[in-house]
């Protein structure tokens, strides 16, 4: 049977997923733009935001063109990697300290990137590897433990650096794919039961740095630290709820151009958008993860295997908890942790993450017919 | 085979809910918050970038009666610590945390303000104090000097580094281009105080930290001199740094107030007291260091000079006072020169007092211009176990009343007290308080007391706890008749009293305001004369006194003091015995006594006598008014 040239591209590339991420792409470089346009080497930001992006298209491409069942069989080199990846913080010499926490790794000086990023796909494939042997029916505790492990051990390697909010996206993850691999309803709650557990045992023995149960409490009681952590929800909230319908327009938010706004380029960028562009922007950008993720569910129905459907399912799932928790945050509903909004805030790590994510799902989608 | 969509088609599902409901709960939130809530968010948000500023408006200035300025302003360079700056902070911090707390001198406060004390000529310990004062407003900028040298600013601008808390600017100060005249009835201005910010009206917009009157005129009319505080309202970024200013309403000054005070009379009192102490000193009395003299218009109540003494420097309080500079003002041993002895100081009037005797007596019809008294120089009317004795041991023999008033024989006025005793109407009491002794007169000045008149009331009242001293004796009445004993009056209720019979018995109530100016020096606001006695004395009763008082300054106890003076003054020595102390030294008197235009009271404390201290001073003071040669007096007076 033969294709047409454009029968061929189509088969091998998703085009709304690169029609969606581009979007979003320019969108938040327009944002970035405007959050960086009043500091000091705000030109210089931006550039590095966009060349983030031309660097992330060498991982989409390499996942891309690599067969992702191939990925099963190198579930011990893949488990090694990812574990190196989240110690390497931790490891002598190359750790990088910054607000608390060491979830950045530097050589000779020059910082590189937060490890935790790319282990993120690590973990997906790895975990979808695990749970896709598990043949969609996950029904004896042995199974939940065997996948709870995997959980676990990512997540404290995590928690020695600590960097409690990339630990909760690892869970968020494994909870989706946990959905697609098939645990049986009474497993979720049992999990929900021992998380809520796990957290109070944390809060209750001082398990986390001060700022960390800062950032939570504060969530519950922003007139915890009004200075602090408060502050930066305080006048976040302020930011977007003050952009009203329509928005000040690009470059015209006065709390994130005098500076109000904490971390506006990274973490916060929701807020500047949010402030600058309004309800208007704020829903075109819901809008647009919307079909993002939409996308990414039909490339997971539309694998071949179980292996390719858990891994779309868990990149789907690390974005979808990344824009609760960030955009969450931003208004006051999610307690605030340091996790970028995708394609959105300005960041190389998790940008060439983010892409690389893209590249998995396109593997997974161009490979739906079979070899 | 089946696919994986096919097989695994509801947790698909599942995950699609996911999506939608987690993107849902998200646009919901935003709704509420970008179009239900966004008009009060905007509000924050404008609030929060602009930081209102107030503007401190001038204060009014104070002119004499002719517009001769007595306090103005002028502009000058204050450093200021910014106690926000993170540096301040810390130490503050620090200080308030260790076991040093308080300690001033401790050596973290002397390294961070030690070379900029030594530049402004101050200690580290008072910029210390300054700084942690509560009673500012926190984020205000502690005033640390006002007019540094230009060295100093100029080191403080070049070395922000050094320095980075410390702020030059320019700000406007009180000016008193006639040094420290009239100290106490201009006042001083400071600081509010957090009683007087707490009591204040909300309407009048004070803030910790601003400047208020605290005494005298500045305090008296503070709501007229204080002005309409502007404002401007500035863009600030998060750390409060400063983007420009946003808009601005200028301050409205103070209104100018004019004061019936003559500036050359002022001057004139108070060279004549200084003039008085240091005569006192010649004298013998070496313990003379207070003083007072006030002088009113008698048909208007003005007061034309009121000065006390000794005296302070207003200037000294700019920018905050030192405490070692406050300590000297309010110890112990310093006479209190913050006090304004005019309708502060209460003191026993003694023969001054003799008139309100001669009143009484003459409307009660026990005496009259020529009844006859014999003095021996001892009386012991009241049994020979109470004898009191004349001034003048030997006697002055047989004497009318109007020679009683002369040569202020004590005998004439114990037996006409007596007499007054004996109806026990307390007569003399009402006749004293029907001039204005033992109230406060209600001059627009802060701080009047109330002096005392006593009575058989007050004495019951007085001596609550001890029984036996309650009941009102003879002896009381005899003693308060020549001003001693109980009664104690200010300077200025005895400069009412004759300025009542010189106003044929109508006492005038005392101000110091003449008038309030507007921005164009136009008048809005005139003080009109107000009685505030009609005694109801007869002329004639008053005329009797009078020929009494003028025979004191031609031929009797004041004859000295008035030698050689023009117009004709009808005036009364005094000199006050008080216990442990030497004799206040009194003299009041009104002029022309033909036609009488102003009344003077001059007290000398522990200065001897009436006569020969307190005279002279008055009789100057007066030919300032009258248009008299100013002479150098030397008389003698030995009488009380």
């Amino acid at each position: 049977m033969n294709k047409t040239l454009g029968q061929r591209i189509l088969d091998k590339v998703n085009v709304p997923l690169v029609l969606w991420v581009l979007a979003l792409l320019v969108y938040g470089s327009i944002v970035v733009a405007s959050a960086t346009s009043e500091m000091a080497g705000g030109a210089g930001l931006l550039r590095r935001h966009i060349l983030g992006a031309v660097v992330g298209l060498v991982p989409l491409a390499l996942a891309w063109a690599f067969d992702y069942t191939r990925l099963r069989g190198w579930h011990g080199v893949l488990v090694t990697m990812g574990a190196l990846l989240l110690i390497s913080p931790r490891l002598p010499g190359i750790g990088y300290e910054a607000g608390g926490a060491t979830s950045w790794i530097q050589l000779f000086g020059v910082r590189l990137f937060q490890p935790s990023e790319p282990a993120k796909l690590i973990f997906i494939v790895v975990a979808a590897a695990v749970i896709a042997s598990f043949k969609g029916r996950i029904d004896s505790p042995r199974e939940v433990g065997v996948v709870g492990a995997y959980v676990a051990g990512a997540v404290g390697l995590i928690l020695l650096q600590p960097d409690l909010g990339t630990g909760l996206v690892f869970v968020a993850i494994a909870f989706v794919m946990l959905i697609v691999g098939g645990m049986k309803g009474r497993y979720f709650a049992i999990a929900a039961g021992l998380l809520v557990v796990a957290t109070f045992v944390v809060l209750q023995f001082g398990l986390l740095a001060d700022y960390q149960e800062d950032r939570l409490l504060v969530f519950v009681d922003p007139s915890r630290d009004p200075a602090g952590a408060g502050y930066n929800l305080a006048q976040s909230k302020i930011a977007i709820g003050s952009g009203g319908l329509a928005g000040k327009g690009l470059g015209s938010g006065t709390q994130s151009n005098l500076h109000f706004i904490p971390a506006r380029h990274t973490d916060f960028i929701f807020s500047v958008l949010g402030e600058e562009l309004g309800f208007i922007g704020a829903v075109t950008l819901l809008g647009l993860y919307l079909a993002l993720l939409l996308t990414a569910l039909a490339i997971a129905t539309s694998s071949r295997d179980l292996f390719g459907a858990l891994i779309a399912a868990g990149v789907l799932g690390m974005w979808l908890f990344q824009i609760l928790e960030n955009v969450g945050m931003t208004v006051g509903m999610m307690p605030i942790t340091g996790i970028p909004l995708p394609f959105m805030s300005f960041g190389s790590s998790a940008m060439v993450t983010n892409l690389g994510a893209v590249g998995l799902l396109l593997s997974v989608w161009s490979r739906r017919y079979g070899a | 085979m089946p696919t994986v969509r096919e097989e695994h088609r509801s947790r698909f599902g599942v995950l699609g809910i996911v999506i939608i409901v987690v993107l849902s709960a998200l646009l919901v939130r935003l709704w509420t918050m970008q179009v239900l809530n966004g008009e009060s968010f905007a509000a924050q948000a404008e609030n929060n970038r602009v930081r209102e500023i107030s503007l401190e408006a001038p204060r009014g200035r104070i002119l004499d009666r002719n517009g001769e300025p007595l306090v103005t302003n002028r502009s000058a360079l204050a450093v200021s610590v910014d106690p926000s700056h993170d540096d301040v902070r810390a130490l503050l911090v620090r200080t308030w945390t260790e076991d040093t707390a308080d300690d001033p001198t401790s050596s973290e406060i002397t390294e961070m303000f030690g070379e900029i004390a030594d530049l402004l000529g101050t200690t580290p310990a008072e910029i210390y104090t300054q700084v942690t004062d509560v009673q500012q407003e926190a984020l205000r900028p502690r005033v640390i000097a006002i007019d540094a040298s230009m060295e100093a600013v100029a080191q403080i601008l070049e070395r922000q580094t050094d320095f980075p808390w410390a702020l030059v600017e320019e700000t406007a100060v009180r000016e008193y281009p006639n040094g420290t005249l009239a100290a106490h009835l201009l006042g001083y201005t400071g600081v509010i105080s957090q009683t007087q910010y707490e009591q204040s009206d909300e309407y009048a917009g004070y803030e910790p930290g601003d400047t208020v009157g605290k005494s005298g005129v500045e305090r008296q009319y503070e709501g007229v001199l204080q002005g309409d505080k502007g404002w401007r309202r500035i863009e600030v970024n998060a750390s409060g740094k400063s983007q420009g200013v946003v808009s601005e309403q200028a301050p409205r000054p103070g209104n100018d107030i004019r004061l019936t005070i003559d500036v050359e009379v002022q001057r004139v009192a108070e060279e004549q007291l200084e003039l008085a102490l240091a005569e006192s000193h010649r004298q013998g009395y070496t313990s003379a260091k207070a003083a007072a003299a006030v002088v009113l218009d008698v048909q208007t109540g003005e007061v034309l000079a009121s000065t006390s003494r000794p005296t302070y420097d207003p200037a000294a309080f700019l920018g905050g006072i030192s405490t070692a500079e406050w300590e000297a003002l309010t110890a112990k041993g310093s006479e209190y020169p913050l006090n304004d002895r005019v309708v502060m100081g209460a003191y026993p009037p003694a023969s001054t007092f003799k008139v309100v005797t001669a009143i009484s007596g003459l409307e009660a019809g026990i005496t009259s211009e020529n009844s006859t008294y014999n003095c021996t120089g001892r009386w012991t009317e009241m049994g020979k176990q109470w004898p009191k004795r004349c001034w003048k041991r030997t006697g002055h023999g047989t004497l009318s009343l109007r020679a009683g008033i002369k040569h202020s024989c004590d005998v004439v006025f114990y037996e006409i007290g007596y007499e007054l005793y004996k109806r026990e109407l307390e007569e003399l009491q009402a006749t004293s308080r029907l001039f204005g002794l033992g109230e406060k007169s209600g001059i627009d000045l802060p701080g009047e007391v109330s002096g005392r008149v006593p009575d058989a009331a007050w004495k019951k009242r007085y001596n609550e706890n001890y029984p036996e001293y309650q009941m009102w004796l003879p002896g009381d009445t005899v003693n308060m008749s020549i001003g001693q004993g109980d009664m104690l009056t200010t300077p200025l209720q005895m400069a009412l009293v004759y300025a009542g019979i010189a106003n044929d018995g109508v006492v005038m109530k005392p101000h110091v305001l003449k008038d309030v100016l507007g921005s164009e020096g136009e008048v809005v606001r005139t003080i009109a004369p107000e009685t505030l006695h009609d005694t109801g004395v007869s002329s004639e009763v008053l005329g009797v006194v009078e020929r009494g008082l003028v025979d004191v300054t031609e031929t009797g106890t004041a004859k000295g003091a008035f030698a050689g003076f023009g117009p004709t003054v009808a005036g009364k020595t005094g000199t006050a015995e008080v216990k442990g102390k030497d004799d206040y030294a009194w003299f009041c008197a009104y002029a022309p006594a033909e036609e009488p235009r102003y009344a003077v009271a001059v007290v000398v404390e522990q200065g001897g006598h009436g006569g020969s201290v307190a005279g002279p001073a008055a009789r100057n003071i007066l030919a300032q008014l009258l248009g008299e040669p100013i002479e150098t007096v030397r008389a003698t007076d030995v009488s009380r």
